[in-house]
């Protein structure tokens, strides 16, 4: 029954799976390890808010370095395990590998889409977009670092779809 | 009279402060303070009362209202998903009632009118009973074929005060009015807890000082203490139960199924039978014992915090037969119980007892430290946990056919949880790492409003998952989306 390799078995056909522009690496690598830097150095500092100002300045970068590359390591992993899928079912995304998980949003029950865009996602000409469901847990999906022309024409195609059927929503 | 209770509304909000304006504020000014508030609040509400219009029209409620700011608000009748009528004590001194119409999330309702003469009220429900009827899609136009117009409708379930008094017995509400007044006590005198417990261990202390009670009599007056407890507690319950339960119906009619409960404050719900989004079944081994269920179910109406908005108890008690009739009147055509359940992985009562051996083990490590070799015997619960996960493993399973997806769970407490697949939403297969080692997977199928806790496949064999998800999928993008 047990199976060694999820992600390998459960493919159907392996290059329908589609992962991030590589240009998104930049960006997921270098969120997190920032955040963990950021994370690490507020720890630090009020840890030993009564130590002497002597300590600070190797205990600092003693801790705060490893925390970054750590986060820099979780990044580059996140990116790598973040597989998307659009089929005639609807939309997939496998994240993690882990803790792995497989959403699947069928296109009949999108509500409505968003991209977003910040100013970093700009300049990597990258997207997130966001698929919203009238469900309760997974009610948004949303899956960041898309290429900026594949988030426009998968919310284009979902928004389609949604369409076809939008006098069953009454 | 709708000013009236626009001002008690408010009243409400401000009741303590004005309490204590007039109580605490000892001096002419401050009774004049809380005289122009309560003056204050009288011109808002009677403000509110004529500014507020409501209208029908051939599709919709439209709501004129707004002091300052004028709003309208148009509420198509296939949007709402759930009209409830609420009486308090005061609404049926005067022969009123209080309306709100909701529709799918949102977090206040869609329209609300205060106060309605009681038969406006019930024809404005059937009002909307009958147009939501009339603009509702084509596959739906055959059930309203069905006698939709009748006022009376048919009696699904209706408790007797028995019936009511059990239920009492069963729930643990009496828990509520035990924990709002510890919470009241605390806030209305902060020193008092110490105070009293204080006062409370010296007159304990020169009571039983004074008896010279042995070891066995203190933990017979213990014993007794947690009886009192536990009494009082069942009659706070049973209390409660008659107060909110008290003339319980289920009535369907044509496609709308109603619900009407209360003693003192009456309320009546209703929403269209295909308004419901998954349904849970309970039993615990309260429940058990009187050979009764309870069976919820859960709208697309947004619950807000405790306040129960939408309609959300179909049989607060029923016995088990009862409940499976109701679920195959509500469904027709669904096999309801399933005949054969799935089990699940086999391995999956190892991964049950996992939380439970961990915490023996902490508990081991934590008293032994503290206690020394004693601290083994906490060890005794690792047996206790492997069973009860072996017993949880073996009971629970799953069932699909091309109706309904179900989960059943538990083993003191049994729960069964299922939705139809027109009703699911976004499906996700998830693994721990320890999953993974197992071979497998958990299978989460959204639903909207989902109040009950996500109905999900747990533990089952990741081969069998990956199939589940996949069929799911495509009969889930297959059927257009009907809420």
């Amino acid at each position: 029954m047990s199976e060694p390799n999820p992600t390998a078995d459960a493919t159907p056909a392996p290059d329908d799976w589609q992962a991030l522009p590589a240009r998104a690496r930049t960006l997921f690598v270098g969120s997190t390890a920032l955040g963990f830097a950021l994370a690490a150095t507020v720890a630090v500092v009020v840890l030993c808010l009564g130590a002497r100002p002597s300590w600070l300045s190797w205990l600092l970068p003693a801790c705060v370095l490893p925390a970054a590359a750590f986060g820099a390591w979780l990044g580059w992993r996140r990116y790598r395990h973040t597989r998307w899928l659009l089929d005639g079912d609807g939309f997939g995304l496998r994240r993690g590998r882990l803790w792995f998980s497989d959403t699947r949003v069928p296109g009949s029950r999108v509500q409505h889409l968003d991209i977003r865009r910040g100013p970093l996602e700009r300049h990597f000409r990258l997207a997130t977009l966001v698929i919203h469901t009238a469900g309760t847990r997974h009610s948004e999906v949303s899956v960041s670092g898309l290429d900026a022309a594949d988030a426009e024409r998968l919310r284009d195609h979902l928004a389609r779809q949604t369409d076809d059927d939008d006098d069953a929503g009454d | 009279m709708s000013w009236l209770f626009v001002l008690l509304q408010q009243l409400k909000q401000f009741v303590v402060p004005l309490l204590v304006l007039v109580f605490l504020g000892r001096g002419d000014r401050n009774q004049l303070w809380s005289l122009i508030a309560v003056g204050g609040f009288v011109v808002v509400a009677l403000w509110r009362y004529l500014t507020f219009r409501y209208r029908i029209t051939a599709d919709s409620v439209v709501i004129d209202s707004g002091l300052l700011e004028r709003s309208r608000r148009q509420v198509p009748f296939s949007r709402i998903h759930n009209v409830a009528i609420h009486q308090s004590l005061l609404h049926r001194l005067f022969g009123v009632a209080e309306v709100r119409l909701e529709s799918a999330g949102g977090d206040k309702p869609e329209a609300q009118m205060r106060v309605l003469q009681l038969d406006d009220a019930i024809a404005l429900e059937a009002l909307v009973r009958r147009r939501g009827a009339a603009v509702a899609p084509a596959t739906v136009a055959a059930e309203t074929m069905a006698p939709a117009d009748k006022t009376e409708g048919r009696v699904l379930l209706a408790l007797p005060p028995a019936e009511v008094l059990r239920l009492g017995l069963i729930s643990n509400r009496g828990m509520i009015v035990v924990g709002g007044a510890a919470v009241a006590f605390s806030q209305l005198n902060p020193q008092l807890p110490d105070d009293v417990s204080d006062r409370w261990s010296h007159g304990l202390e020169a009571f039983f000082g004074n008896l010279h009670f042995s070891y066995g009599q203190y933990a017979l007056a213990i014993l007794a203490a947690l009886l009192g407890f536990a009494v009082l507690l069942r009659v706070f319950s049973v209390a409660l139960a008659l107060l909110q339960y008290w003339g319980f119906r289920l009535e369907e009619h044509g496609r709308r199924l109603t619900v009407e409960r209360g003693l003192l404050t009456r309320l009546r719900t209703s929403a269209p039978r295909r308004r419901i989004q998954s349904w849970t079944l309970r039993e615990s081994v309260l429940h058990r014992w009187f050979g009764r269920r309870t069976l919820d179910i859960d709208s697309a109406v947004a619950e807000n915090g405790n306040q129960r908005r939408g309609l959300r108890e179909l049989a607060p008690i029923a016995t088990a037969a009862a409940c499976d009739t109701l679920v195959r009147h509500l469904l027709p055509g669904a096999a309801w119980p399933p005949e054969r359940w799935q089990p699940l992985h086999p391995r999956a009562w190892w991964r049950l007892s996992l939380p439970g051996a961990v915490v023996a083990l902490v508990l081991a490590a934590a008293l032994c430290w503290r206690l020394g070799a004693w601290g083994l015997a906490a060890l005794a619960w690792l047996p206790w946990a492997v069973f009860v996960a072996r017993q949880h493993a073996r009971r629970a399973g799953y069932a699909i056919d091309d109706r309904l997806v179900a989960a059943r769970s538990g083993w003191w407490s049994r729960r069964w949880r299922f939705a139809e697949l027109d009703k699911l939403q976004a499906l996700e297969l998830r693994q721990s790492p320890l999953d993974r080692s197992l071979g497998m997977a958990t299978l989460w199928l959204d639903t909207a409003g989902a109040a009950s806790g996500p109905l999900r496949l747990r533990y089952l064999p990741l081969a069998q998952a990956q199939a589940l998800r996949a069929r799911l999928g495509r009969e889930v993008a297959r059927r257009p989306l009907r809420w």
